[in-house]
């Protein structure tokens, strides 16, 4: 372990402005988790959130349908779409994991973050009422919940679907 | 580790469903005969679920049965037998068969399938029906013959003079049989095709033929729960057609039967009885599967209602016309028992108490918590009907703690001396049960 990893008292004797090309290679890696990074990168999390919310967004579109014509292969277009949802948002938070660890996130925004996780977890509600059979896996409870879901992922939207403040540069 | 992961998934679920605190679930003790206890229809998100692993019998190990009757494995190391068969010279046929592999519409047939080889229920099926003879009479075969190979997923079996009759799921087969031969060579001839994929939801094909042989009666079961896949697929299904031997023209005979797996002449009256599975995930108890007389020309209520006028909101546009005129069914067997087998018992050598009433094989299922079914019960009649509550008869196919099934029973019939055979598709067995001499009332050969 200690050969890929130096631990922190490797680091402490590690002078910071080393000339050795190795030691400094290892310095940067590190430094990279502990520090502020040089390079402010483009978090990752928000391209997978905006993906997964359209889908979730789209559900209220094929639920409406099913209601209106009563064809049950809209009813299995929202499930899928569901699923498809549910797995981005999925990657959604394990990328805004990655963003903060890599401090490409200095700061959550809770308000939106509470929002997108409210939204997430009325989804996965959803997708147990949508593996009904038949009628009721969307009226009335899918799609109510289809609504409230498209409501709310419409609002953050347009506010923008980073939950997070990049690091101020200097 | 998969199976680990399965029973935690199942917990989830159970706790999700309510089912783990076991509130409120009413015995299956109400929901006997002609008017069953029905409580109010429930919309769930996840619905009750008790998965027991399939796991088979131990070496030595046979299911249950009461004083006076004794069981002994009749045959085993079968591929999922399901339907067993006693040709006129004693040969017994034994159909090996599984369904085709359903397609994958929803996230939720995925789990399905899972929870399905969880209970060992996936099995391939030999697509086959063995040809078993017991040449000395011992009550153990001794000859053991592939008597027909390469069917398509086959169920029901009868002969009408020479004609052997097989159901695959697709088709109606005819194979010309002579007394006495342990194999079938030719491909026989379709007589007519049955209702089959592309989903081919409930594909087993009862079969039985009327007591005069010219008419053949074919169970059809639904193409899903509850029209989830749309009513469209539901044509010519959930219903018992009736074929004409000769010409095989066919007609529908009876409809609004969700899964009629078992059809048979009751022999006191030659009326038409059928056993039904009925749907799932509205309640622990709804809706009770049933054993009923079948009229010409019925309507028993699947998809719109059950029980007759019990609405099923899950099922629309509704059909009021239809619902109007759905025949409430003879005798509830109570909730999610899944009857897979049925045989009158009159021609039967059990002790008298057995002889004068219908032997049901509840397969049993995974969507009621506590589970029920998992047995072989006795149904008397009178008068050529139901006449009081069912007997168990063949119990033991679960463990004690109902954790595990070692086995599940499917078709039913009786051997030349009027034993009981069992097709157990999880044990891969067939079971003999019989009159115990010494234990119970010694019966005189019939």
């Amino acid at each position: 372990m200690n050969r890929h990893f130096p631990t922190n008292d490797v680091i402490e004797r590690v002078p910071r402005k080393s000339t050795d090309p190795s030691v400094l290679r290892v310095g940067l890696v590190l430094q990279s988790f502990q520090e502020a990074p040089i390079r402010p990168g483009r978090p990752l999390h928000p391209r997978l959130i905006g993906l997964g919310a359209v889908l979730l967004v789209a559900v209220l579109v094929t639920d409406v349908t099913y209601a209106n014509t009563l064809l049950f292969q809209w009813e299995n277009f929202s499930i899928w779409l569901l699923t498809g949802g549910l797995t981005l948002a999925a990657l959604g938070g394990v990328a805004l994991v990655l963003d903060i660890l890599s401090r490409r996130v200095a700061r959550i925004e809770w308000v939106k973050f509470t929002g997108l996780a409210v939204a997430a977890m009325l989804s996965l509600l959803n997708a147990f009422v949508h593996s009904r059979d038949a009628y009721t896996a969307v009226v009335p409870q899918g799609i109510v919940l289809s609504a409230s879901v498209a409501t709310l992922l419409v609002v953050i939207g347009l506010w923008g679907w980073s939950v997070g403040t990049p690091p101020s540069s200097h | 580790m998969k199976s680990v992961s399965l029973l935690v998934g199942c917990a989830l679920v159970s706790v999700m469903s309510g089912a783990a605190f076991g509130q409120g679930v009413a015995p299956p003790s109400t929901q006997y005969g002609a008017k069953p206890y029905l409580p109010e229809p429930r919309q769930y998100f996840v619905p009750p679920m008790q998965v027991p692993p399939g796991v088979g019998w131990k070496q030595g190990q046979t299911p249950i049965v009461p004083a006076g009757l004794k069981i002994q494995a009749y045959a085993t190391g079968f591929e999922h037998p399901r339907m067993v068969y006693t040709l006129p010279n004693g040969d017994v046929l034994v159909v090996e068969t599984n369904g085709p592999n359903a397609p994958i519409y929803r996230p939720k047939d995925y789990v399905e399938a899972k929870v399905k080889a969880l209970a060992g229920s996936s099995a391939p099926g030999g697509n086959r029906i063995t040809l078993l003879r017991d040449v000395n009479g011992d009550g153990v075969p001794d000859v053991r013959t592939t008597f027909i190979d390469h069917l398509n997923s086959p169920f029901g079996v009868v002969l009408v003079g020479n004609d052997l009759y097989v159901a695959n799921t697709d088709a109606l087969l005819r194979f010309p049989y002579v007394a006495g031969e342990t194999h079938i060579s030719s491909p026989g001839t379709k007589l007519t095709d049955l209702p089959a994929g592309p989903i081919d939801h409930h594909w087993t094909k009862s079969l039985a033929a009327s007591p005069d042989g010219s008419k053949l009666y074919v169970g059809v079961g639904s193409n899903s729960n509850i029209t989830e896949n749309g009513i469209a697929v539901e044509e010519g299904r959930a219903a018992i057609w009736e074929v004409d031997r000769r010409s095989g023209l066919k007609r529908i005979y009876a409809a609004g039967l969700r899964n009629p797996t078992g059809v048979a002449f009751e022999p006191q009256t030659g009326k038409l009885w059928a056993i039904v599975n009925e749907r799932d995930e509205i309640g622990p108890n709804l809706v009770p599967d049933y054993l009923t007389s079948v009229r010409e020309g019925g309507f028993y209520g699947w998809p719109y209602s059950y029980f007759g006028q019990h609405l099923d909101v899950r099922v629309q546009p509704q059909r009021p016309d239809l619902v109007a005129k759905a025949i409430p069914p003879d005798y509830a067997l109570s909730s999610h028992v899944a009857p897979l087998g049925m045989a009158f018992s009159q021609a039967s050598n059990l002790p008298t108490r057995y002889r004068s009433g219908a032997l049901v094989a509840e397969h049993g299922s995974w969507d009621r918590s506590p589970l029920n079914g998992y047995k072989v019960v006795y149904v008397p009649f009178r008068a050529g009907r139901p006449s009081g509550p069912p007997e168990d008869v063949v119990t033991g196919f679960l463990t004690q703690d109902e954790r595990r099934s070692q086995g599940r029973p499917v078709g039913l019939a009786f051997d030349r001396t009027g034993a009981l055979l069992i097709a157990d598709d999880v044990g891969n067995a067939v079971w003999r049960v019989s009159a115990d001499q010494i234990g119970g009332q010694p019966r005189p050969a019939s």
